[in-house]
């Protein structure tokens, strides 16, 4: 009975897909698009343009541009961010108790802890950043497109299944309940072993979603290595590549090496569950071995998420402090030196694991060397400011709050290298207080800096400046509140992952508390000003919304904003009424 | 190769040949002072080999590195970033050359105080620019 009815189930997938792919075939003309072959999305003409998007819904279920493909990934952060955001203030709720009064039980609070990490590195973390380079890299390189569009479409759309797989504990299916292994799905409990829960299907959908998204971030990496090596515009010569390009090519590479890693170790993990084999079993290769293989691709995940941030800072940082990048190459060579060195320190997170003393020290003497890159970057952003006409404008402050917020997690950070400070702080809150100033310090803010910065050049429209202002004092207030007070306690010895605690911790806990709530509120005003400005905002006057051009700081993606506009505006058919860069109105056949 | 690994480009590349000299130290610390000579050979094999592999490969990306920037830079235009394939940029060279003129001119003339970019920003030029008026036309444009 069980078996007829899966049949039938399979039968009905099978419908289905045959249907999606019949309705496809309908509303897309494949024959349209010119084949890869024949220059398509190379060098030159694309053969696919812009007018032939179709409209409404299918436009963006199909799209190979580049700049939509942008947005897609934006969407699909902003909504994981804002998931991942409202599961950790449940989080944060629970803990302003010592005991599990608020969520009733410690295990759904591990299975908002799991997802919550999960969600804001994978599913919001990897894509925002993708957001960005999807949309400006080729514009800033003058390329046409990506190098391969529809791989470019391909691995976004891996994206969603992913999301759903890896929340799909907390929907309503029977049997299912969500993973509680927590982002680092350490061995034996991620393994099913015991006699915990944990061998439920639920840990199963959230690998095979993990799994989904690194293949999509593996396809996205290659497709911008092959874009940034082949599609450059003849000017954009190696000295000419701006910063920003230079860390999504670095991030690139991380990706290349690391995630296939993941996806190796995470389709071991599932035969260790489901098959009977013994990968990270005792009396296989052991559990340490899965640290081994998960660290050493989840290092470099680190440097993968904060690189490119770090690349919007070098690039919009300058805009605003009237001068150029001060030793734009000491920023290039310090990147790429973090890439390399990235995959040296992947056992500074095992040090209280027991492994060999000597193997310990050397990752201790790589961690502390990778410092040095990050820190010359922090100087030449502070040099760049030093002395300079800085213009505080919303992306200007979030870039700001970057460089602070990463001043804070990065010597956090320097410490914890080190093998004896290690050992008292291993599993503390001073490592999640640590790391939570460069996640939530560094690299959202970094991502809202670039969100305000290219708002007008995306949407055509203002922002809302004293929404964006209130979102980031919201903001650097709340970060500072919310993750200070967890060093404190990590001082204090509070071990992390916990739902409950003891009562000496509550009022540090209640702080934390009270600075994520202003983190939500930050987070409201800035969903509102960009949903309402982005359909009713003021449009923007001049093809220089920022008057780069004043400080001859104006770059290549404005360029292509300024001739987008006047086409737009030579388009219009003469009677309507548009206003000028001087702010005043004049008639379109006027200009 | 002697051309490209000029003076200047030398000095580029210190940023990371410190890395690199950190973990020397600590190559050396670990051979003089052994602190585990008791244990087994194959630790130690590793031990340096963890420490010799990211030497290599970043002493390698480094000279590569360098060597494809600062090359490009001898051979063709170099502009600041993100404005290469702008139509009116102006080359770095170019810029330099008028911030020189123009620093020229004021020492001969006590200028006429306009802010150069590249340049530090001129004190008596920002007398008059506050935050506010500095926050761009979207400061004035979407405030409501």
């Amino acid at each position: 009975m069980e078996t007829s009815g899966q049949l039938l189930l399979t039968v009905l997938m099978g419908a289905f897909l045959l249907g999606v792919a019949a309705f496809l075939a309908r509303v897309e003309d494949w024959r349209s698009y010119t084949p890869l072959g024949a220059g398509g999305g190379a060098v030159g003409e694309s053969g696919y343009g812009h007018a032939e998007k179709p409209a409404g819904l299918i436009r963006w279920l199909t799209t190979v541009d580049h700049k939509d493909i942008g947005l897609l990934y934006g969407a699909y952060a902003t909504i994981a961010f804002v998931v991942g955001g409202l599961m950790v203030m449940l989080m944060r709720a629970e803990l302003t108790t010592p005991a599990t009064d608020v969520l009733g039980s410690a295990t759904f609070y591990n299975s908002l802890l799991t997802s919550h990490g999960i969600t804001m590195l994978f599913l919001f973390g990897t894509p925002i950043i993708a957001a960005f380079s999807n949309y400006l890299i080729p514009l800033v390189i003058g390329a046409d497109d990506m190098a391969f569009p529809r791989i470019n479409a391909i691995a976004f759309w891996l994206l969603p299944p992913g999301a759903l797989l890896i929340w799909a504990g907390f929907f309503p299916i029977p049997g299912v309940i969500p993973a509680q292994t927590a982002w680092t799905m350490y061995t034996p409990l991620s393994a099913g072993v015991g006699a915990g829960n944990q061998a439920n299907v639920g840990v199963d959908l959230m690998l095979l979603g993990l799994h989904l998204t690194g293949v999509s971030a593996t396809m996205g990496a290659i497709n911008f290595i092959a874009t940034i090596f082949t599609e450059r515009a003849e000017e954009v010569t190696w000295a000419n590549l701006d910063i920003f390009s230079w860390t999504i090519l670095t991030q690139s590479g991380l990706i290349l090496f690391a995630f296939p890693l993941l996806g190796s170790a995470l389709v071991m993990l599932l035969l260790d569950r489901n098959f009977g084999t013994t990968f990270f079993a005792v009396e296989g290769g052991g559990p340490i071995l899965w640290q081994h293989l998960f660290w050493f691709f989840g290092h470099p995940e680190v440097y993968i998420l904060v690189l490119p941030p770090m690349g919007i800072v070098s690039y919009v940082l300058p805009r605003f402090s009237g001068r150029k990048l001060f030793g734009f190459k000491f920023v290039v060579y310090s990147t790429l030196a973090i890439g390399v060195l990235s995959f040296g320190v992947w056992a500074h997170h095992m040090f209280a694991t027991g492994i060999d003393p000597r193997l310990r020290a050397s990752f201790m003497a790589v961690s502390l060397a990778i410092a040095i890159p990050s820190a010359v970057k922090t100087f030449n952003w502070i040099t760049t400011m030093w002395n300079g006409k800085l213009r505080l404008t919303t992306p200007m402050l979030f870039c700001i709050g970057f460089v602070s917020n990463f001043i804070i997690g990065g010597v956090t950070g320097v410490f914890l290298a080190s093998i004896p400070v290690d050992l008292v702080l291993h599993d503390t809150y001073y490592v999640v207080g640590h790391f939570h100033y460069i996640v939530m310090g560094a690299i959202t803010f970094a991502g809202m800096a670039g969100i305000y910065y290219w708002f007008p050049l995306v949407t055509g429209r203002w922002y809302q400046r004293r929404l964006a202002k209130a979102h980031f004092w919201l903001w650097m207030i709340g970060t500072n509140v919310t993750f200070f007070a967890m060093v404190l306690l990590g001082y204090g010895g509070m071990p992390r992952r916990y739902a409950t605690y003891l009562p000496k911790f509550a009022t540090l806990h209640q702080i934390a508390s009270l600075g994520a709530l202003l983190l939500l509120v930050g987070g409201i005003i800035w969903v509102y000003n960009i949903v309402t400005s982005w359909m009713e905002g003021k449009r923007v006057e001049s093809g220089d919304p920022w008057r780069l051009d004043e400080t001859n700081l104006n770059t290549a993606e404005w360029d292509w904003f300024e001739a987008k506009r006047e086409t737009s505006l030579a388009a219009t058919d003469g009677g309507e009424e548009v206003k000028t860069d001087g702010g005043q109105e004049s008639r379109a056949d006027d200009e | 190769m002697a051309e490209i690994f000029d003076r200047d480009t030398l000095l580029d590349l210190t940023v990371n040949v410190i890395p690199l000299g950190i973990i020397l130290f600590f190559v050396a610390a670990f051979v003089i002072l052994d602190p585990f000579s008791s244990l087994d050979f194959y630790g130690r094999v590793l031990q340096m080999g963890l420490l010799a592999f990211p030497f290599v490969a970043l002493a390698i990306l480094t000279y590569v590195s360098g060597k494809a920037i600062a090359g490009d830079e001898k051979q063709s235009k170099v502009f600041f970033q993100g404005q290469a394939t702008m139509e009116d940029a102006k080359t770095k060279h170019e810029v330099e050359e008028a911030i020189e003129a123009e620093i020229a001119g004021d020492a001969e003339a006590a200028s006429d105080g306009e802010a150069t970019e590249g340049g530090d920003a001129d004190e008596a030029d920002g007398a008059d620019d506050t935050d506010e008026a500095d926050g761009a036309d979207a400061d004035a444009a979407a405030d409501d």
